[in-house]
């Protein structure tokens, strides 16, 4: 990783394409409100910005293999619970109940 | 004149094995994490029991609070990312000003929480609102108190970079409350869609 290097423009990208993905998250809720795959795209673009974030602003790629593995740990299980809830909402309600 | 040898020279670092900041700073951020993820655990078992509370419950939230948040939250991350862009390249000028620009977006946030919660009392919402609101007040207070860590850690940096406490060569100290930030933007981008956006 060249540290020396401008990344102006990356990191700005990166902004913006956050910005769009939160706008775009509310515009979804809103038009698709009713569809039972809302939580799907809500996941997704949960997915998405959390490995903006991780790959632009902490540069994860070139990081140490344990922090890799934390952040895609991290950034994945939110996403994976929220379809887990979505789609066997009652099963995991089940497995929950003391 | 000193001689120096092969053998004495440093090894060179290897560029995929790097450590942002420094281990303490991701023993920290590991820790959050960890936390984070057994509240995340509360509400989905929370929202798995009582859909209809976590359906109806959202409606009630402003959102215009919640995007307001995110905003500041990405906004702030991305001038601290700014200002490290701008150090690694010995610009401390412009370090300075990203990172007060950074600040100033950050300090947003409790201003906005605490907008928020006037605007949910004046609705009749508090803590003992419901299933719902008990898991929304607690994960995001504490997310609140992680992101004043943050704001003092900026306050921190901001000194030590007014008094040239960093460089190109040494800026361990700004990348790790970086990272922080980074990573407590991470969470937020996570609780955001969870109260705000699954209406």
């Amino acid at each position: 990783m060249d540290t020396k290097t401008n990344h102006i423009r990356q990191l700005t990208t990166a902004w913006l394409a956050l910005v769009t993905l939160t706008l775009l998250s509310l515009g979804l809720s809103e038009w698709f409100r009713d569809i039972r795959l809302l939580p799907l795209l809500v996941a997704a673009i949960m997915w998405i910005k959390g490995a903006v974030v991780a790959r632009c602003f902490i540069e994860s790629h070139v990081a140490h293999p344990f922090i890799k593995r934390v952040l895609k740990i991290f950034i994945g299980i939110a996403p994976i619970a929220l379809l887990a809830t979505a789609f066997f909402g009652s099963t995991l309600a089940r497995w929950a109940t003391l | 004149m000193t001689a120096i040898t092969i053998d004495e020279l440093p090894p060179p670092e290897d560029s995929t094995r790097r450590i942002p900041g420094n281990k303490g700073m991701w023993a920290g951020i590991t820790c959050e994490f960890v936390e984070f993820t057994v509240l995340f655990a509360v509400y989905f078992i929370a929202r798995a029991h009582f859909p209809d509370a976590f359906h109806a419950g959202a409606q009630k939230l402003s959102v215009i609070s919640g995007t307001t948040i995110t905003l500041l939250m990405i906004t702030s991350s991305y001038f601290i990312a700014c200002s490290l862009n701008a150090i690694r390249q010995d610009k401390h000028r412009a370090a300075v000003i990203w990172l007060v620009a950074g600040l100033i977006i950050a300090l947003g946030y409790p201003l906005t929480k605490a907008l928020e919660i006037n605007w949910n009392l004046a609705h009749g919402i508090n803590g003992e609102s419901g299933i719902f609101f008990t898991v929304y007040y607690y994960l995001t207070f504490t997310h609140l108190v992680h992101a004043t860590w943050g704001i003092l850690g900026i306050l921190w940096v901001l000194a030590r970079l007014l008094f040239r406490g960093y460089s190109s060569r040494d800026y361990a100290g700004l990348e790790a409350l970086a990272c922080y930030w980074h990573a407590t933007d991470i969470i937020w981008l996570v609780i955001f869609p969870l109260f705000y956006v699954l209406a």
